[in-house]
């Protein structure tokens, strides 16, 4: 007997992503694509970096989204002398019916809704020991390793200008994130209105929309949506395309070190279903990936310090790419 | 799925029709490219069926086109592809279509949405009949440029003109010696060579026929008549004047009158007349045998031809010594001889006749050739033509008279001025201790079409009559004549073949001008 295919509700997931950015802009004003991207990677299961200079919002958008959703948040502020069990936390001493002995004392990071904030300025050590957590959803103390909670989702922030007494943090690392979004600094209309909304005597207060089981539905949703193959060869020529030694761009043989992963070709696909269960479609464009293809790839490409002074940034490679790749249409 | 297919054949159905105008419109740029490519060519090429040729790429293009068109059947898949990305579906439809068997959660939702958007959408829309402007332009200018080359005048329409005119001459220069052929056929005279005279017209008009132009018919003419000539007896003379002898010295007698009026007309009856007298030499008085044997005698003493010569003497001698058995058996000889020449005329007249139409025939060719050589701006004689400044090499024979002791037959290779009469190798190496000085021979020259030779006829030998032809020709030995006797024959037989000849006015002059120069020299001696 062949079990049923669970029917799936498209249009929930939609919903609940439409009630995410509608309350999150009560108080993040403009930043419609930070906000998008974010949900998207929610929806999608995957980490965020936020790069932005101090003050665009980048906590408060954090913070904010841990209130509309009723999960778990936790906030670990990154600093120099941040150690690895000051996140992921350690076997203490402790008295049990007159018994000394070990108990775990959990860390910050066992929580929905993680905020890493300043993560360049812990050291490599304790960046490090997100890297079992962000993958593998587990932390390990000791001898033995325990699940995060699910879902679980780190967004971390770092600030791009300050240089000194901070960590870059490393390529593997960095991969470990669904998205890099860059948080841009507000027009001159949302920073008067950003004036207004937060100046006066009153806060708006978000409400939550979505609990752990809907994030949960609607990331299995997302995963169902379907791709159709020479969409899919499309995502594959664009991963392709970043590496200098399969490129045809000049600007991609010149600048470029490294490219995108694979891990950066299933995240263009999944951010690819999300976006178009958001836009109310059931499969994936051409658009969609194009959408999606700088906050997927642009912290999987690694520039040559050639591209670094002549201003050359992973962003405008991406760019070049998508306007240089072809969007073949079905063969067969 | 069903509304899927139905999509699909909606969307064939436009797909067809738009490839369909753009097969249609790469057939009309072929075809039209095909005609501008045609005008070119026969501007640098001369080709006679230029509008066949031009309207043959036509249906040759559309017929390509056709067969692509229907060969060229894209994928449904291919169509649901370009019709999302034309009609901005998103994708939609080719997802849908590549899943159609699938049942995953969210495909009929996708199956569903694609139905739903693809019925707002107008599909056809997605193929449109459009006319590619690139094209469109493309055709126009090749077009114009088509029609400007068929217009413009055509350089290669003086050569094809020519070409017709070369057919036309050459066809009638066939015809000509065709009708030679029925002539001789006609004439109601056979004679034991017909077949031969008409196996020469016939090669000769075969080759004239398939010659490349009248310049290369010319050069089989002369060949034919070299060939006819050589049929004629050359006694044909000598019997014909000792024939005529006979007649002469029997009209005088009373027995041999109606014999002498008879070889008179012709030589056929005078055989039979001089055959009823040989019969009634019995019956003849001795009187008229006497008058008769004197007759024949003085006959005898006349005539040039020797066999003739020698039965008239012994009809004379037989009938004077009264042996009339042995006279009339001697003039059943003459008889004979007369049949014989009876034949002999036959052929001359056949060859004479096969001359004549050869002749007409060159007549035609020659003046077409001119009209040619003359319609090239002097291209093709260029090495004929002095005021050119080229002069042709001719390798001539030259068979030269020498004032040394000796027989001078040389073979020279002299550098002529074109054109037929080409002054040959001068001093040419004799034989034996003689050295064939001022010896003129007749030569070719390359840069003039005509190789016609000509042949200067020497003064018989003795014991050679002098309608004897001289054996003339290469290698063979040639009676020596005194060059004051022979220059004028020379002259004329130059100046004739000059007028039949592929020669400018300006080279008949040369050669005019040069025996004119010969000439000055002898009338101060």
């Amino acid at each position: 007997m062949i079990a049923e295919e669970p029917r799936v509700d498209a249009t929930r997931v939609t919903e609940l992503a439409q009630s995410l950015e509608t309350e999150l802009a009560r108080l993040i004003v403009g930043q419609k694509a930070l906000l998008r991207d974010t949900v998207i990677a929610l929806t999608a299961g995957g980490h965020v970096l936020l790069e932005g200079v101090p003050g665009l919002g980048k906590t408060v958008l954090v913070r904010s989204l841990g209130q509309t959703l009723s999960m778990s948040f936790s906030r670990i502020q990154f600093t120099p002398d941040l150690m690895p069990a000051d996140i992921v936390g350690t076997n203490i001493i402790g008295d049990t019916d007159g018994r000394r002995e070990f108990h775990y004392q959990a860390g910050p990071i066992f929580a929905n809704l993680v905020l890493a904030d300043e993560i360049n300025r812990a050291t490599p050590k304790t960046q490090s020991a997100l890297l079992e957590a962000m993958q593998e959803r587990t932390v390990t103390v000791g001898t033995q390793t325990r699940p995060l909670p699910s879902p679980f989702f780190v967004l971390a922030t770092q600030n791009p200008i300050e240089l000194e007494g901070t960590y870059p943090l490393p390529e593997a690392q960095l991969d470990r994130f669904f998205f890099k979004i860059l948080v841009p600094f507000p027009s001159e209309g949302d920073l008067l209105e950003i004036a207004r909304r937060t100046t006066g005597d009153s806060t708006p207060q978000l409400k939550s929309v979505a609990d752990a089981g809907a994030i949960l539905t609607a990331q299995r949703t997302a995963r169902e949506v379907p791709i159709a193959e020479h969409v899919l060869r499309y995502a594959a020529r664009l991963v392709s395309a970043t590496h200098p030694d399969r490129s045809e761009l000049d600007s991609v043989r010149r600048y470029v070190r490294w490219g995108a992963s694979p891990r950066g070709l299933q995240t263009l696909v999944l951010a690819g279903k999300v976006r178009a269960l958001l836009e109310g479609r059931y499969n994936v464009a051409f658009d969609d990936l194009n959408s999606v293809a700088q906050p997927a790839l642009r912290h999987r490409i690694f520039l040559q310090f050639e591209a670094e002074a002549d201003g050359i940034t992973a962003d405008r490679i991406i760019s070049e790419i998508l306007e240089h790749t072809a969007k073949e249409p079905a063969s067969k | 799925m069903s509304s899927l297919e139905a999509i699909v054949r909606e969307l064939r159905k436009a797909a067809r029709r738009a490839l369909g105008a753009r097969y249609a419109a790469h057939a009309l740029v072929g075809a039209v490219a095909w005609v501008a490519a045609v005008m070119i060519l026969v501007r640098l090429v001369p080709f006679e069926r230029r509008a066949e040729l031009a309207v043959l790429g036509i249906p040759v293009a559309l017929a390509i086109a056709a067969a692509a068109w229907l060969i060229r059947r894209p994928s449904a898949a291919l169509l649901m592809a370009m019709a999302d990305i034309r009609l901005g579906l998103k994708e939609r439809l080719s997802t849908a279509w590549e899943r159609r068997a699938e049942s995953g959660p969210l495909d009929d939702a996708q199956r569903h949405d694609a139905v739903q958007h693809a019925a707002r959408a107008s599909l056809p829309a997605a193929f449109p009949v459009r006319v590619n402007r690139g094209e469109a332009t493309l055709v126009a200018i090749l077009a114009i440029f088509a029609l400007a080359l068929a217009l413009l005048p055509n350089p290669m329409d003086q050569v094809l003109a020519q070409r017709q005119a070369d057919r036309v001459s050459q066809a009638r220069a066939a015809k000509a010696v065709a009708d030679a052929k029925k002539k001789i056929a006609d004439s109601g005279k056979p004679s034991p060579k017909d077949a031969q005279i008409q196996k020469i017209l016939q090669d000769a008009q075969a080759k004239i026929h398939e010659a490349d132009s009248p310049r290369k018919a010319l050069e089989s003419i002369t060949p034919a008549e070299q060939q006819l000539q050589k049929l004629a007896d050359p006694g044909t003379p000598a019997l014909q004047s000792s024939a005529q002898n006979l007649a002469n010295a029997l009209s005088g007698t009373g027995a041999g009158r109606s014999a002498a009026q008879a070889i008179s007309t012709n030589p056929a009856k005078g055989a039979q007349s001089v055959r009823d007298l040989a019969s009634q030499l019995q019956s003849l008085s001795p009187k008229d045998r006497e008058e008769l044997a004197k007759a024949l005698a003085k006959a005898s003493q006349q005539a040039q031809n020797s066999q003739m010569r020698d039965s008239l003497s012994k009809a004379s001698s037989s009938l004077q010594s009264g042996d009339a058995a042995s006279a009339a058996q001697a003039l059943n000889d003459v008889a004979s001889q007369l049949d014989s020449l009876q034949e002999q005329e036959n052929t001359d007249q056949a060859v004479a006749a096969a001359i004549n139409g050869l002749e007409a025939a060159r007549q035609g060719l020659a003046a077409q050739a001119d009209r040619d050589a003359n319609g090239q701006g002097g291209q093709a004689n260029a090495g004929a033509s002095p005021s050119a400044g080229a002069s042709g090499n001719g390798n001539g024979t030259g068979n030269g008279t020498g004032n040394g002791t000796g027989n001078g037959n040389g073979t020279g290779n002299g550098t002529g001025t074109g054109g037929t009469g080409g002054t040959g190798g001068t001093g040419g190496t004799g034989g034996t201790g003689g050295t064939g000085s001022n010896g003129s021979g007749t030569g070719s020259g390359s840069g003039a079409a005509s190789t016609e030779r000509i042949y200067v006829p020497g003064q018989p030998v003795p014991g050679q009559s002098e309608n004897d032809p001289t054996p003339l020709g290469p290698g063979q030995d040639v009676p020596l004549s005194p060059y004051t006797q022979v220059i004028e024959a020379y002259q004329q037989a130059a100046l004739d073949a000059t007028d039949q000849s592929l020669i400018p006015g300006s080279e008949r002059d040369l050669v005019r001008e040069y025996f004119s120069q010969l000439g000055e020299p002898r009338a101060a001696k």
